[in-house]
């Protein structure tokens, strides 16, 4: 209805006046309610806690545990957050020999005596309260060729608090300890910050920091995990020293200021997850909490099979992007990413520059399929442990685990191509050397890759341009491996007549 | 006696005035320590009660492994330092060595290798003095 012209001025003014003063203080409702409802800001610097008192620096050493405290865990573990307001961590600095692929034993130094350290959960305004103790000094016994002892320190990424005060160095045999409180969410690295702090991290000393909201996650997830990616710069050790039959291998700092790794790895170790995949299943909602470490290479983190429902950049969910395929990650970046496991099958991460994971930095998610369905994996399984003496057959393991898992296994079924458990018994050196040389030539002569081809839905075997030697390699591992199979199976036999069976 | 008492307050505030300049660098003292820092060189100081002593150098280090030769020769040929224990980081612009102290007093074995640095533009400002292992002292401190 419209209203009518008609109204004097002297008339219509009360009314106008009127009209006037109620929408006023309807909008001052309304301005007072959005108000009351609006989130508190979760950044406001008055209101984060950003003093801390001196680090203190002493010659009181621990002697206990490499490592204590609430809300640590074990990668690719991830425990529940503690809800102790006040976390006590302790994580002293130690140089050990770790085992970075099949073989290669490396002079690391560590926080906690791993590699990567340990993981730290906490929330949002928690305090925590720190001490390390340098124990390089520490000899482990049995073992004489670790690094001489030096300093070390501790740079928490998670921390706001005066570099100089709280992350200097201390010698071997001191402690520090120092507290601040945690006034921002994210996944966060932790490292060594000594001179050189790239020869510092490249050794090993290196973790993730997984800082909660306060308010918790804004979902829920049936799996959590840590995947945290980082490069090893390895040599043999140039006096030929061993570890247990092993050569030694030290970090080399000429691929270290060139960035080209030796081992580019998830957890610390080549091909890691791919011996221990991480379990889930289908339907399930998983969180991976995934640091990249560096320290010279950036990841594009992707999970083959899966697409991210949420990312949340840093691991902080107001960073947050949907739908995405692969997260970029710099050195010392991190992200939570989610999603959800489709179907049964084993779903890849990987790092996209596939020369990355070419060289380590490949991982599996086993959320059942083939191998369980067809139920003899016991069968055909080669010990996880087990690793070839033959330093060619080492280096064909190597070469297979990093460059041929995707579309083969040994005795766990058959994936884009065959299973190559047998396969030195099912053909004739010679022929593998021919295949190995070139695929396309045997596609185009041979009976018996032309039955394969068809067997395998018409995906052709990838010239690899293998050298002579690299051929030779990967038949000294795949005659390796069978051995292996029969001397499993010889000693399944004499069991089961020692047992009568 | 009075003499002496004076003459060590004055050393001492020199040095601290020195180690407040080493603060003002721009990174940590103890980052450069970690530099030179040889704990074989420690343990065997340790063992002849001897010290070990850390310095930041100022001025233009020449780049390169015969300037770092060169300087921790330098060093050694100050009385009183004993022989292969000087340590010398060019990227860290520090050095260290252990000296006897029994037989060279801290302030003149300092005094003897300002001499010998100051031809070629550099001063040295103390850091810190480690008398035992993992005692990272202030020099007033000891």
């Amino acid at each position: 209805m419209r209203v009518s012209s008609h109204h004097t001025s002297e008339a219509a003014a009360p009314s106008s006046w009127h009209s006037s003063l109620f929408m006023l203080a309807g909008l001052g409702v309304l301005l007072a309610a959005c108000g009351q409802n609006a989130p508190p800001d979760r950044y406001d610097q008055s209101k984060m806690e950003l003093k801390s008192p001196p680090s203190v620096t002493s010659s009181v050493r621990n002697t206990g545990a490499f490592s204590s405290g609430t809300g640590l865990s074990t990668v690719p573990e991830i425990k529940p957050l503690d809800p102790s307001p006040v976390k006590t961590i302790q994580l002293d600095t130690t140089h050990k020999i770790i085992e970075i692929a099949p073989g290669v034993k490396f002079s690391a130094w560590t926080f906690g005596d791993q590699v990567p350290g340990p993981v730290i959960r906490a929330r949002v305004g928690d305090r925590i309260k720190f001490s390390m103790t340098n124990r390089s000094d520490e000899v482990a016994p049995g073992l004489k060729v670790i690094a001489p002892p030096m300093m070390h320190s501790m740079d928490f990424h998670a921390a706001m608090v005066s570099p100089q005060d709280k992350y200097h160095s201390i010698a071997p045999g001191q402690t520090i300890t120092f507290e601040f409180t945690l006034n921002y969410p994210g996944v966060f690295m932790y490292h060594c910050g000594t001179p050189m702090i790239l020869e510092h991290i490249a050794a090993g000393m290196y973790g993730v920091f997984v800082v909660e909201p306060k308010e918790g996650y804004p979902t829920k997830v049936d799996r959590e995990y840590v995947v945290i990616q980082s490069e090893f710069y390895a040599k043999p050790d140039q006096d030929k020293r061993k570890v247990d039959g092993a050569p030694l291998h030290v970090l080399d700092g000429e691929r270290l200021r060139a960035s080209t790794p030796s081992h580019t790895v998830f957890n610390g170790r080549h091909n890691g997850m791919v011996k221990k995949p991480l379990p889930a299943k289908p339907g399930e909602r998983v969180r991976l909490y995934v640091l990249n470490v560096g320290p010279s290479k950036t990841s594009s983190f992707h999970v083959v099979g899966t697409i991210f429902d949420r990312v949340w950049m840093d691991g902080n969910p107001d960073n947050q992007f949907r739908g995405m395929q692969t997260v970029l990650l710099g050195s010392s970046s991190g992200a939570i990413v989610e999603f959800v496991i489709p179907e049964a099958g084993q779903y890849i991460m990987v790092d996209h520059h596939f020369a990355n994971a070419s060289q380590g930095a490949i991982g599996l998610i086993d959320a059942g399929g083939k191998p369980e369905e067809k139920g003899d994996i016991e069968h055909h399984n080669i010990p996880a442990t087990s690793t070839p003496n033959d330093p060619e057959a080492v280096k064909g393991k190597l070469d297979f685990e990093s460059k041929c898992l995707a579309c083969h296994s040994i005795g766990q079924g058959p994936r884009l191509g065959p299973d190559l458990a047998g396969v030195t018994a099912r053909r004739s050196k010679a022929w593998l050397t021919k295949w190995l040389k070139s695929p396309e030539r045997m596609l185009e002569s041979d009976a018996d890759a032309k039955a394969m081809l068809q067997e395998y839905a018409g995906v052709p075997m990838p010239n690899q341009n293998l050298s002579d030697a690299e051929i030779r390699q990967y038949i000294r591992y795949f005659q390796w491996a069978d051995q292996q199979q029969h001397a499993d199976v010889g000693q399944a036999d004499a069991q089961r007549g020692k047992e009568g069976k | 006696m009075m003499g002496k008492l004076w003459r060590e307050v004055v050393i001492g505030t020199l040095i601290g005035g020195l180690a407040s300049a080493a603060y003002a660098c721009g990174y940590c003292i103890e980052d450069k320590i970690a530099a030179v820092y040889d704990h074989a060189v420690v343990m065997r100081a340790a063992s002849q009660k001897h010290q070990v002593v850390f310095f930041a150098l100022e001025g233009q280090i020449p780049a390169g492994e015969e300037s770092r030769r060169t300087l921790e020769a330098v060093v050694e040929s100050v009385a009183g330092v004993d022989k292969g224990s000087a340590r010398v980081s060019v990227a860290g612009a520090s050095l260290s060595a252990a000296f006897n102290p029994r037989r060279t007093a801290f302030a003149s074995m300092e005094r003897s290798l300002s001499r010998k640095l100051a031809p070629r533009g550099l001063t040295v400002a103390i850091m810190r003095v480690m008398d035992q292992p993992a005692e990272l002292k202030p020099v007033g401190k000891r």
